[in-house]
């Protein structure tokens, strides 16, 4: 027999007893369904993720600052253990120590640190930020775009240039209309005013910056303007310029980036401890919140684990029965000289038809209701409505048919026993069953 | 003129069940089958007709002794090959009819065609064909289930000539029929003995039918008591 003839007359089997196949369709379905929904959904809040992981500074991202100041970090944040320790005058305790010269040059020697990736943290503060187009003034807050390949979803323009000559600013959503644009593509390529205000005297200093993007809503960088190293430094000159020399260049902490491709961030944290230092990697920062969530996930496969294996059950179900109700006809086609491995093939392609439609008819369905999901959310009112490039159901081709070929293999596996019933009939036997 | 021999069977042994449940069906069968001939089977019910039909028509295997097709020995053949036989050489009647009662008269003649994985546009033609000859082309679309039982037997020869086989195996085919119907399908039966020269096996106990066969082998519980050929000289 043509194969293209066994999976016709498969699908022709199947809609001769409709409800059974519709019974069995429906419970694959909601097998399919869930498991489908639940992997976009990872893939959606994952690559979220990454990209905000992206946006903190990447894979090879790691935050560095001196061993004395993460203690007094966590004696403050009552993470340590919590024991009374003696005072030592030659040791500056439960207090933050800058980074030193020395260890700022043994930093950029460590071969898991790419050379001159260090950038010093510096905090820059600006009082302000104004354009010539309002009166009003509005609290911004800013740093300097860390190094490396970073991601920052925008909704308008891109990123700063981190190494441009030109003061470059890209805002955090919402400042395009206060600051008097029409819309956040309209202030792309504008010059606005960011003031700050000299310690001593009270009197304000005027940056002018270049917009070069706004940014989208994300979880991690939150309401911050991102600056390039010029403007970055300027301002921070003009926040320190009444500091004693010493204290003008003191670092607290850098960021690097190291070689994620070649080091692990154990290794890489093994070398920084040696020259008594630590560093946090993104993962440090965001790893636990995807964890956490890998964890729900899990949980939701189960379920849809175990309709899916009750799904398996009907199948066999309802082919054991075809098979009992088609005896004469499996005789005939035996007698007729149809192999039996064609008949265990032609049981086999009806499973993995139910498998299919069910799956079809899941994706379909899962489809539908994720897409309805992301335009409900992202909607005014919406929960997301913050976070446009959030999509919280993602659906990849790879996945989408990766997870149908599975469950049809399930359904294929399940209709084996069947198919080795129907294959092992005597065709005598079939024909003197009257 | 001499007659190539189609079947023969030699010490023919068939036996259902084990140790004391053991029933011996065949008990020992000798026959040769020409091509071309017209051969009744006749006996009570019981005797073992339909048994000795389906080992000749190579559906079951015998317990012991050789079946010969063409000269060629079938004990030892792969079921592959047994399949493809039946499949090319052999057209079977049942007295049951044995159709898919769903599917329309034409779909239920493509079987063996099906089967044999043959084109849908070839297939489709020689089926017409063969209901043609059993001049029941008007009704190729019907379902099987809403023909009369003589129309339901045109069909079952349609499917059974449809891949011009050298044998045709009928199980009491008039044995659901009234005799008026049932004198058709013999007739049809025997025209196509006539005109294509395909060889009749046709198991009955209707003495009438059997008498317009050339050749009658009456069984008697599991043994050949008389065959008409006696020039064949069986032991
Ligand atoms: N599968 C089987 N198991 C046990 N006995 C069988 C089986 N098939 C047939 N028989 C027995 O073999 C004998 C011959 O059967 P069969 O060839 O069908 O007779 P007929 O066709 O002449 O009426 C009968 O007694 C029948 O009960
Ligand atoms: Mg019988």
């Amino acid at each position: 027999m043509k194969t293209l003839d066994i999976i016709k007359s498969a699908n022709q089997n199947l809609l001769r007893n409709k409800l059974r196949t519709v019974l069995t369709v429906l419970a694959i379905f909601i097998g399919s369904f869930t498991i489908i929904l639940n992997t976009a959904i990872q893939t959606g809040v994952n690559s979220f993720i990454n990209g905000q992981v992206e946006a903190y500074g990447g894979d090879g991202y790691v935050i560095i600052m001196s061993a004395d100041t993460m203690n007094a970090l966590g004696d403050q944040m009552g993470v340590s253990s919590g024991e009374p320790k003696e005072y030592d005058p030659d040791k500056i305790q439960n207090s933050a120590t800058p980074i030193s010269e020395k260890q700022l040059d043994e930093l950029n020697e460590l071969s898991s640190i790419e050379k001159n990736s260090i950038q010093p943290m510096h905090n820059v503060s600006i009082s302000y930020a104004t354009s010539d187009k309002t009166d009003k003034k509005y609290i911004l807050e800013a740093s300097i775009l860390p190094p490396g390949e970073v991601n920052i979803d925008t909704v308008a323009g891109v990123k700063p240039d981190l190494d441009s000559e030109e003061n470059q600013i890209t805002l955090p959503p919402n400042y395009a209309s206060v600051l008097g644009y029409d819309s956040e593509e309209a202030i792309v390529g504008q010059t606005i005013t960011l003031a700050v205000q000299d310690q001593v005297t009270l009197a304000y200093t005027d940056f002018e910056a270049k917009v070069v993007g706004v940014q989208a809503s994300g979880i991690i960088t939150q309401n911050s303007a991102l600056i390039n190293r010029v403007l970055g430094d300027e301002i921070y000159e003009e926040n320190t310029k009444y500091y004693p020399e010493n204290m003008k260049n003191q670092v607290y902490s850098v960021s690097a980036e190291f070689r994620y491709k070649d080091y692990s961030a154990e290794e890489v944290k093994d070398q920084l401890k040696e020259i008594g230092l630590v560093g946090m990697t993104v993962d440090d920062i965001v790893g636990s919140i995807q964890s956490f969530f890998d964890v729900i996930i899990t949980v939701f496969n189960i379920f849809g684990m175990i309709a899916l294996l009750t799904a398996a059950i009907g199948i066999i179900n309802t082919l054991f029965m075809s098979v009992q109700e088609r005896t004469r006809e499996i005789g005939l086609d035996k007698a007729l000289g149809m192999p039996s491995s064609e008949v265990f093939l032609s049981f086999t392609v009806e499973a993995v038809s139910l498998g299919f439609w069910g799956s079809l008819l899941g994706t379909g369905v899962a489809m539908a209701a994720g897409f309805g999901a992301n335009a409900i959310f992202h909607a005014a009112g919406g929960f997301l409505e913050a976070f446009p490039t959030f999509q919280l159901v993602e659906f990849t081709p790879y996945n989408v048919i990766m997870l149908m070929l599975v469950i049809m293999l399930v359904a294929f596996l399940a209709g084996t026993l069947p198919a080795q019933k129907a294959a092992s009939k005597d065709p005598i036997d079939a024909l003197r069953y009257e | 003129m001499t007659k190539e021999i189609l079947l023969s069977t030699r010490n023919l042994h068939k036996s259902y069940g084990k140790k004391e449940s053991k029933f011996d069906a065949l008990k020992g069968i000798d026959l040769e089958i020409d091509e071309g001939e017209t051969v009744a089977i006749i006996g009570k019910s019981g005797s073992g007709k339909s048994t000795l039909m389906h080992l000749l028509a190579l559906l079951d295997r015998p317990t012991s002794g050789t079946i010969k097709l063409n000269g060629i020995s079938t004990n030892r053949l792969k079921n592959k090959r047994l399949n493809h036989l039946r499949n090319k050489e052999f057209g079977f009647v049942f007295q049951s009819f044995f159709m898919n009662a769903d599917d329309t008269v034409l779909n239920n003649v493509i079987l063996p065609l099906k089967i044999a994985g043959l084109g849908y546009r070839e297939r489709k033609r020689r089926a017409m064909e063969a209901l043609q000859i059993v001049e029941i082309e008007d009704k190729a679309k019907n379902k099987a289930n809403d023909l009369s039982g003589g129309q339901k037997q045109r069909v079952c020869i349609a499917r059974a000539i449809v891949n011009n086989p050298k044998v045709i195996f009928a199980d009491e085919p008039t044995g659901n029929l009234d005799s008026v119907t049932g004198d058709k399908i013999t007739k049809l039966l025997f025209d196509l003995n006539k005109d294509k020269g395909i060889t009749l096996i046709i198991v009955t106990h209707d003495e009438d039918i059997a008498s317009k066969c050339k050749r009658q082998i009456r069984i008697t519980d599991g043994k050949v008591i008389s065959d008409s050929n006696i020039k064949k000289g069986q032991k």
